[in-house]
């Protein structure tokens, strides 16, 4: 009876060996599309020289406020890289999939690159838009998407906000008309970023396109330079989108170790230099100076120094009865 | 006066013609104008038209599914997290018996199974089944039982169901290639209940499980909703198909395991002996049973190697099982260790072409005589063999030979016909003969089983989904 057990235990082991191949599900906001289309080919090779192993690597694209509601509803990501670290917060709390302080689990807050919003306008600029004033003017058409299911959206919003309190010396009374003129001037709410996108660029909708700095690039990459100009507003807000693993997915799945080297390997020289190819601003000094051409200096804004974190900013702002549903009328 | 009135006309002409023409000017600018908020306003719509649609194509993926198809009834949430099924099997058999020796009433028709299958998941990760059973003469319930699913590898099943011990057993009922499991069926538990630990590793490469039981004894037809008994039985199986998803066709078919149980003690109660009712045929004639007052009184183990193989239309089944039981007689105290042995192997071959599988045949042209469609067509053979421990009949002290037989060898032909994934009817003819009986020509009116070979044609029409 021994005997027979050892050579069952050899024979799974001998099966078990050699190379294996492991699934891993990304669950991403909306314009991460070719960030993460080129890095997972990198890690992919990465991986495979490490461990032997093919990982295949599925993505999910979406609202990030979406796509966290997703997660929460059952889609069994194993890791996500949402647009804002309120969404993931969501998993944890509401999925409990993960624990309370996930962000400190990864250098820099879990954000291993960093962006900001700024305006995609028609070539030749042709509103003269030059800073948030002039977007809330009458007769100017805005696009972007909407800040209930979209993690760009609230960067985008908030952004416009903090430059309505700064010019109003603080008066939040004065920054929510701002922002009630401002969402006046938008025909329509796209569910994510890259909807906007296609509204603006393609449908041809609107003036000016409030767009994550990296989304605007793109929009020149793919459409060309001479549909679009990028404008840099004065003020505009320091975005962070955080990564983390879902630890009860990939306790289920098997898949811890792949999954926590898949989030590692965006703080690497090769996956920092990705990200700033793809027009997100890389954490690394070396990355940073590699691509600092390509971004444009202005004052960033946090929010955890403008807003008192995320929770106030979703709570007072984005929730059921917060201050976006009491100034939009659709 | 004519030159002041042709200056005159010609000034006032201009200024008339200039004005005229910066008027049509201010229109066209206001046209334009015009014209791209118009054409603004219908991009607009559109988009919006586009995004509702985008939400309504959202909307109808969270909203419940229904289907209704070869695998039954299926209500699922939009997310698949609740999910309820209703499946069914009906088996309407007949059973023809010759050169019985003058046995009256075994031929005629039956309903062997009628089964409403109720499935389900609930939370995702929770399933459930529950499956009575209205065939034969009394109502019982086959299945019912809640399993959690971590992971495919991890799952965690507690109720009533199939013991993990034999293959053959394990088979679902739908799938059997016979009206009747095998002589080394007798040697394992059916359903029986308690808890256990399952799951598949490797993607499917390797399967186990391993629980505790109430301990059900040898094969018997019909199965309790509760334990007579304290003691209880550990079951273990594990089962390999090394090649299942390799590109070597030949042996992406392979599996081979090994099934096995552990009860320590198994004493006597009032309500049971812990013995088997007895070991039957194909014909579910009784060949083999203790006598009424030994009992099981000690450890009893089993043992079942087992293997198949499907490679294309063919596939091949086989199957050895040791029951290992100590037993007594109470009246007497006399005891023994009983080793019970038997070992199946069948075979069947599609001539319609279609793949061999331990889970069905799915036709690849179902039943369709307007378009020259005739389903699937099998051929069965099996061989089985039973053999009592021969302590048992020594002295008359535990079972008696002249009324049972020590020893079973069956041999089955058959040929099967899948009309479609759903509809099945089956004919084929067993014969079984026995060694061991010393009881000669019974009386007018005896019935004994062991006295002559069993020859049985048994067809059947089955309805599975």
């Amino acid at each position: 009876m021994k005997t027979l057990l050892k050579i069952l235990l050899v024979a799974s082991v001998a099966i078990s060996a050699g190379a294996k191949e492991v699934k891993l599900l990304n669950v991403s906001y909306d314009p991460t599309r070719e960030l993460y289309a080129e890095y997972n080919a990198a890690f992919t090779k990465y991986w495979k020289a490490k461990t032997g192993d093919d990982v295949v690597i599925s993505q999910s694209h979406g609202g990030s406020g979406k796509q966290a509601q997703s997660v929460i509803n059952g889609l069994e990501a194993d890791v996500v890289t949402l647009a804002l670290a309120y969404d993931i917060d969501a998993i944890a709390a509401q999925a409990r999939s993960l624990p309370a302080d996930w962000q400190k689990r990864l250098p820099n807050n879990s954000t291993p690159y960093t962006s900001t919003i700024v305006f995609l306008v028609r070539k030749g600029n042709p509103k003269q838009i030059k800073d948030w004033d002039d977007i809330v003017k009458k007769g100017v058409s805005v696009v972007v998407p909407n800040p209930k299911t979209s993690g760009g959206a609230r960067w985008a919003y908030l952004a416009a906000y903090a430059y309505a309190l700064e010019k109003n010396n603080h008066d939040d009374a004065a920054a929510r008309d701002f922002i009630k003129q401002l969402y006046k001037n938008v025909p329509v709410l796209d569910s994510g970023a890259r909807g906007s996108t296609v509204t603006f660029a393609q449908r041809q909708i609107g003036d000016v396109l409030l767009a994550w700095e990296n989304e605007a690039h793109l929009a020149l990459k793919e459409f060309g330079e001479d549909k679009f100009d990028i404008v840099t507003p004065s003020i505009s807000v320091l975005a962070e989108p955080p990564v983390s693993i879902v630890d009860k997915t990939v306790k289920r799945h098997g898949t811890t170790e792949v999954a926590k080297a898949y989030l590692d390997y965006l703080y690497s020289d090769e996956g920092q230099d990705i990200a700033g190819k793809n027009f997100y601003r890389p954490r690394s000094e070396k990355a940073a100076a590699k691509y600092a051409g390509q971004f444009a200096s202005l004052k960033l804004v946090t929010i955890d120094g403008e807003f008192g974190g995320w929770t106030k900013a979703q709570k007072t702002h984005f929730a059921d009865g917060g201050v976006f549903d009491q100034i939009f009328q659709p | 006066m004519k030159l002041n009135r042709w200056l005159f006309g010609t000034i006032i002409g201009t200024q008339f013609a200039c004005a005229s023409f910066a008027a049509d000017d201010v229109d066209v600018q206001a046209l334009k104008k015009q014209i791209q908020e118009l054409d603004q306003k219908v991009r607009i719509l559109e988009r919006e038209r586009e995004i509702d649609q985008d939400s309504a194509a959202t909307v109808a993926k969270a909203a419940p599914k229904i289907s209704l198809g070869a695998s039954g009834f299926n209500f699922s949430s939009g997310d698949s997290n609740f999910v309820a099924q209703l499946h069914g099997l009906v088996q309407f058999d007949s059973r023809t018996f010759f050169e019985d020796g003058g046995l009256k009433g075994n031929d005629g028709f039956l309903i062997r199974r009628a089964r409403p299958i109720f499935q389900g998941t609930v939370f995702h990760d929770f399933d459930y089944q529950f499956t009575p059973d209205f065939g034969g003469s009394t109502v019982q319930i086959q299945d019912a039982y809640l399993n959690y699913r971590y992971s495919p590898w991890f799952q965690v099943q507690a109720g009533k169901f199939k013991s993990p011990i034999g293959l053959e057993a394990l088979q679902s009922d739908p799938a059997t290639l016979f009206n009747e499991r095998s002589l080394a069926t007798d040697l394992v538990p059916n359903r029986d209940l308690g808890i256990a630990l399952k799951g598949d590793l490797f993607n499917g490469v390797a399967s186990y499980a391993l629980g505790v039981f109430d301990g059900a004894p040898d094969y018997a037809g019909s199965t309790a909703n509760l334990s007579s008994q304290d003691s209880k039985a550990v079951v273990a199986r594990v089962f390999f198909q090394p090649w299942k998803n390799s590109d070597v066709n030949a042996l992406r078919g392979l599996g081979f395991g090994l099934g096995g149980s552990y009860e320590g003690d198994h004493p006597a109660t009032n309500s049971a002996t812990g013995l088997t009712s007895g070991y039957t045929t194909d014909g579910q004639q009784k060949f083999f049973s203790y006598k009424t007052d030994v009992f099981a009184d000690g450890p009893h183990w089993r043992l079942s190697p087992q293997a198949y193989y499907y490679y294309g239309p063919f596939g091949l089944l086989a199957e050895y099982v040791v029951s290992d039981q100590q037993v007594r007689k109470s009246t007497t105290g006399q005891a023994a260790d009983l080793q019970n042995k038997a070992w199946e192997i069948s075979g069947s071959w599609l001539l319609t072409g279609e793949d061999a599988s331990y889970t069905g045949v799915t036709p690849l042209h179902p039943f369709n005589p307007r378009n020259n469609q005739w389903g699937a067509w099998q051929l069965v053979a099996r061989y089985g063999e039973l053999n009592v421990d021969d302590n048992a009949f020594v002295g008359s002290v535990f079972a008696d030979p002249k009324k049972w037989a020590s020893g079973a060898q069956a041999w089955t032909v058959g040929l099967n016909w899948y009309l479609n994934k759903n509809f099945r009817a089956n004919l084929s003819f067993a014969r079984t003969v026995f060694s061991g009986y010393t009881g000669g020509t019974p009386s007018p009116g005896t019935v004994i089983t062991a006295a002559q070979p069993e020859n049985v044609l048994f067809s059947r029409l089955q309805l599975a989904f």
